[in-house]
């Protein structure tokens, strides 16, 4: 008695390679940015030189944009992977079938949090920006209108750039949460190898 | 019900939740979120804080060390330095009886000067260290608690993650934290070597001696060590040394984030140049650093959301008040807190115990008079706190540390790692109350450069 078990690792599978796709992106954005800062320390060494080399503008911007990216890119692969830290001593002395319960439920958790980390997240996105008139933004649960867009204090970069990537990794984790509670019932209803 | 008590509740629901194997961050993140939700009677308050506390969290200038730190840690362990550096201890010490252990111990404290995970170190050690001490006839007990407890230098010498994590906290200066853990570090891996040869007095079966090498070929490879050398001190120099004496206050080179992306990107070009890191081991680095990085984030945020409703109750401010006029000496105080964490070190991981802890503890510590200024406290509290929730890592029954070796040496039994690991659990005490009893251990390096 289970629950499209072929589905299911279909899903699994396609999942897997999107949020392994995911990470990867992230990663590149980790290491990139990782090098961008290298390059700017380097740059400002040269400051007194004068001989155009200088550190890159807003440095700490790209970093701190960055990191959120490679952060919300990367939840949901630890996710598929279940890396979350779970203390086993207690529950390894329970029969199985509770053992499987308990996960099941750590999963739901987990799924109701990501959903609203996700959803928050769109909310606050459709706070940086000016887009739509007032009725549609309340549709979309974007808020009341800002006078500009919100913009970073030096490049003036648009936050929406770095809150639109943030929100894909995160809609992707509540995705991948789904699949995990899909993945855990199907463990405690009991798997035919 | 006062806030007291709702706070009070809601920290063994949060507990029992733990125990009942929820990931403790969503454990953290449902209680903190379910907690606000009770004290302000509605979840409006909460909801519209989430709005930017994910991204503002995950955005901070001082937490993307974190991932540039874990980078750092994957890359080296995947160019060959751990090898390097095992090869140049055991060239030193192995003539010694019991002397590849102790070049197991001087092995993992180098590694731990370029990464910042314990996990990591005793992964990464373990690999290169345990079949050669098979090979040479070390008993099972001793090959395995040595790497157990040698892997929690990766965290205890900078750079180490769990002390951004309590920098940022208890908003001290990252750099003063990791020039305080660093002479504590170094006394650690002295105190594992005499571990080493008091256990190979009492067990003269468990270890073997190998041949003497000859001073030049010790230099030689002493050499080889280089790159760990240059690499921490492109890290440590850059983010604490003084670049400028014309002016006062240190000039550093770098931010500690800067630092941490030097680090990461001197270390990738080490392992590029080594040939460690091809394409298929680049990829394992960023999946596995995408898999810690995420798990330290997630819980980060589930401690946010536990620790503001802390605050709403303010639970920590009343405890802190009762503790100050309950008649306790500071002392007291303080040894009941570090015991507090040894046995919870005993279950939980040391990143969530800090995280968890530290909000309720600190405001006590900081109202308590150690004879010290409030930072020095801070940062001597802050090593006393890592070294004990490091002890955690290795002690039975559940120490991380003791898993990963025993996972990577399934035929030997965990109990012969509990047995192995006890000489260095001893280590571990009593150089806790050295650091307790001389706080200059931990401080003297911080005045003596700021």
């Amino acid at each position: 008695m289970q629950l499209a078990t072929s589905a299911e690792a279909l899903a699994g599978r396609e999942l897997e390679r999107i949020a392994r796709a995911l990470a990867y992106f992230g990663g590149v954005v980790l290491i990139s940015f990782a090098v961008m800062t290298v390059l700017s320390t380097i740059g400002r060494a040269f400051v007194g030189l004068q001989i155009g080399l200088g550190p890159v503008p807003g440095d700490f911007e790209l970093v701190e944009a960055g990191t959120a990216v490679a952060v919300f890119c990367f939840l949901p692969w630890c996710q598929l992977k279940q890396g979350h830290v779970t203390v086993d001593i207690v529950a390894d002395h329970l029969p199985a079938r509770v053992n499987l319960t308990l996960i099941l439920i750590g999963n739901v958790l987990v799924l109701i949090v990501a959903f609203v980390v996700a959803w928050r997240l769109w909310m606050g996105f459709g706070e940086q920006v000016t887009w739509f008139s007032q009725p549609v933004r309340d549709m979309l649960g974007f808020g009341y209108k800002p006078f500009t867009n919100n913009t970073t204090y030096v490049l003036g970069m648009p936050l929406w750039y770095s809150y639109l990537l943030s929100f894909i990794g995160a809609a992707f984790f509540a995705l991948v949460s789904i699949f995990t509670v899909w993945r855990a019932l199907n463990d405690l209803l009991g798997r035919k190898e | 019900m006062s806030g007291f008590e709702i706070s009070l509740l809601g920290f063994f629901v949060m507990l029992g939740a733990i125990f009942l194997r929820m990931p403790i961050a969503v454990a953290m993140a449902v209680t903190g979120f379910v907690g606000s939700w009770i004290i302000r009677g509605s979840p409006t308050a909460v909801l519209s804080q989430l709005k930017s506390l994910s991204y503002d969290l995950f955005s901070s200038y001082s937490l993307s060390i974190v991932p540039m730190f874990l980078l750092m840690g994957q890359f080296a362990s995947k160019s060959g330095m751990s090898k390097t550096l095992f090869d140049t201890a055991s060239d030193w010490l192995g003539h010694r009886k019991g002397g590849i252990a102790m070049a197991a111990v001087g092995a993992c404290a180098g590694f731990g000067a370029v990464c910042g995970s314990s996990l990591a170190t005793a992964s990464t050690m373990g690999q290169v260290a345990l079949p050669e001490m098979k090979k040479r006839g070390y008993s099972d007990q001793l090959s395995t608690g040595v790497l157990a407890a040698g892997g929690t230098l990766g965290i205890l010498i900078p750079p180490s993650v769990i002390l951004v994590i309590y920098a940022i906290l208890t908003e001290q200066n990252i750099v003063k934290m990791f020039l305080a853990a660093l002479i504590p570090g170094i006394l650690a891996a002295i105190g594992y070597m005499l571990a080493v040869t008091v256990y190979v007095r009492l067990y003269p079966d468990s270890a073997t001696k190998a041949e003497r090498v000859t001073y030049g070929q010790r230099f030689r490879s002493l050499w080889r060590v280089w790159p760990v050398v240059v690499i921490f001190g492109l890290v440590m120099g850059g983010i604490a040394g003084d670049w400028n004496w014309a002016q006062d206050g240190v000039q550093a080179l770098f931010t500690p984030t800067e630092g941490a992306a030097w680090g990461a990107a001197a270390t990738g070009l080490y392992g590029l140049w080594t040939g460690g890191l091809n394409r298929t081991a680049i990829m394992e680095c960023i999946r596995s650093t995408a898999s810690t990085t995420a798990m330290i984030f997630l819980i980060l945020l589930g401690a946010q959301l536990f620790n503001s409703f802390l605050a709403v109750t303010q639970m920590p401010q009343l405890l802190a008040d009762w503790v100050s006029g309950s008649g306790l000496s500071p002392i007291m105080v303080l040894l009941i807190m570090l015991v507090a964490y040894l046995a919870f070190g005993c279950v939980m991981d040391s990143l969530s115990m800090i995280l968890l802890t530290i909000p309720v503890f600190f405001p006590i510590i900081q109202a308590l008079d150690f004879g010290m200024t409030a930072e020095a406290t801070a940062i001597w509290f802050g090593i006393l706190a890592l070294i004990v929730v490091e002890v955690g890592l290795i002690t039975p029954p559940v120490g991380m540390n003791l898993f990963i070796i025993n996972s990577m040496a399934k035929d030997i039994p965990i109990q012969r790692t509990y047995h192995g690991v006890m000489p260095f659990l001893v280590s571990d005490i009593i150089r806790v109350a050295l650091l307790i009893a001389f706080p200059a251990i931990s401080l003297w390096l911080v005045t003596a450069l700021f």
